[in-house]
């Protein structure tokens, strides 16, 4: 499945990165944002601000980088879990 | 910062001891996830229940001579769990300890963290199977009082029963307020609330003076009791300090302005009926 992204700034509070993720019919199915230096949990990773579809619930991970993120996503989509 | 750390455990080799009357203070192992809370198992039942009523004589000699059994427990230790039939209750008498469920994948929902003095597990004493599970979340000096023995003072004092009656309710209204809680407020007000229910629940107690009190939580605990991510809980509690809505310095938390952090949770003490002097 390819997936694509689109820059944008996300209004968390510390202007962070992040990324529009669209599926092939070009649905928006997750934002993810490249959390800042100042976050003390997980600086500098990708996390799953928001999931749509398959990827809505209360289940927010972090992501070493960009690619491990749309594995995970990949995975759920085909999977379901 | 507050602290988003592993929780620290500390051995737990000390054995249980018998305490019915007379206290002696613990040895604290200095660790800073042990909460202070030099009151002994019976002064904190006799503190709790004067709340509501004033004790005859009787009564509190009644109190007094409770067999209770302390334990140390570790941080992350379960104390009961959901489907044991436990034959005796348990009472914080320092630390903190959580009520929680698991879905079936193993997520975590904290519903009620408590403070010294609480009887987490006192539905125990009517309902022979758990239906949640309970764990000290710090280091925890508990007291399990038998069944049994409670039922014996409960048959002979009947404003004892309905003291203890009354403390189920109000742990029911306190899990109803954390519906509306978890369900209908932001992050942001969510976490805003604890900490207000943790600063009331801790005064009452006698355990946060001039507004400065102990949350020695990781903010993986804290993301679970309101329902977000620890990232997103880092965010929120970033945004409290930025606003001087909350000061910390290690796990030691200090409300600068009291009427502001309330306004901002939406927080309405009501629901907790710490009320001193009612009759019971």
């Amino acid at each position: 499945m390819s997936l694509s992204l689109q820059p944008v700034q996300v209004a968390t509070g510390h202007d962070e990165d992040g990324v529009l993720v669209f599926d092939e019919s070009q649905r928006l199915i997750a934002v993810l944002t490249h959390l800042s230096e100042q976050n003390e949990v997980a600086p500098g990773q990708w996390f799953l601000e928001a999931g749509f579809g398959r990827l809505d619930g209360v289940h927010h991970p972090t992501f070493a980088n960009l690619d491990a993120a749309q594995d995970w996503i990949r995975q759920r989509l085909t999977h379901g879990s | 910062m507050l602290s988003q750390t592993i929780t620290i455990s500390v051995a737990c080799a000390r054995p249980a001891i018998q305490v019915s009357s007379g206290w002696t203070p613990y040895l604290h192992t200095g660790n800073s996830r042990m909460t202070a809370g030099p009151y002994s198992p019976h002064s904190l039942m006799i503190r709790k229940l004067e709340s509501i009523f004033r004790l005859s004589s009787e009564e509190e000699q009644a109190l007094q001579s409770l067999p209770v059994q302390i334990q140390f427990l570790k941080a992350d230790q379960d104390i009961v769990r959901i489907g044991d039939s436990p034959s005796q209750c348990c009472l914080l008498v320092e630390g903190y300890t959580c009520v929680y469920k698991l879905t079936a994948e193993g997520k975590r929902q904290i519903v009620a963290f408590h403070v010294p003095g609480d009887i987490p597990d006192l539905q125990s004493l009517h309902l022979n199977v758990l239906d949640n599970s309970l764990a000290a979340v710090t280091p925890c000096t508990v007291g399990f009082i038998q069944h049994e023995d409670l039922r014996r003072v409960c048959e002979r004092y009947p404003r004892i029963t309905a003291a203890l009656w009354r403390e189920t309710l109000v742990d029911a209204s306190i899990f109803r307020e954390w519906v509306l809680n978890v369900g209908r407020r932001d992050a942001f007000s969510r976490m805003a609330h604890l900490l207000c229910e943790l600063r009331v629940k801790l005064k009452a107690v006698g355990l946060a003076e001039d507004d400065t009190f102990d949350v020695p939580f990781t903010q993986v605990e804290l993301a679970d009791a309101i329902g977000t991510s620890n990232v997103h809980v880092n965010r929120v509690l970033q945004e409290l300090r930025a606003k001087d809505l909350i000061r910390s310095k290690g796990t030691q938390v200090t409300i600068p302005d009291w009427e502001k952090l309330k306004e901002v949770a939406g927080f309405d003490p009501l629901y907790l009926h710490l009320e001193q002097g009612r009759a019971a």
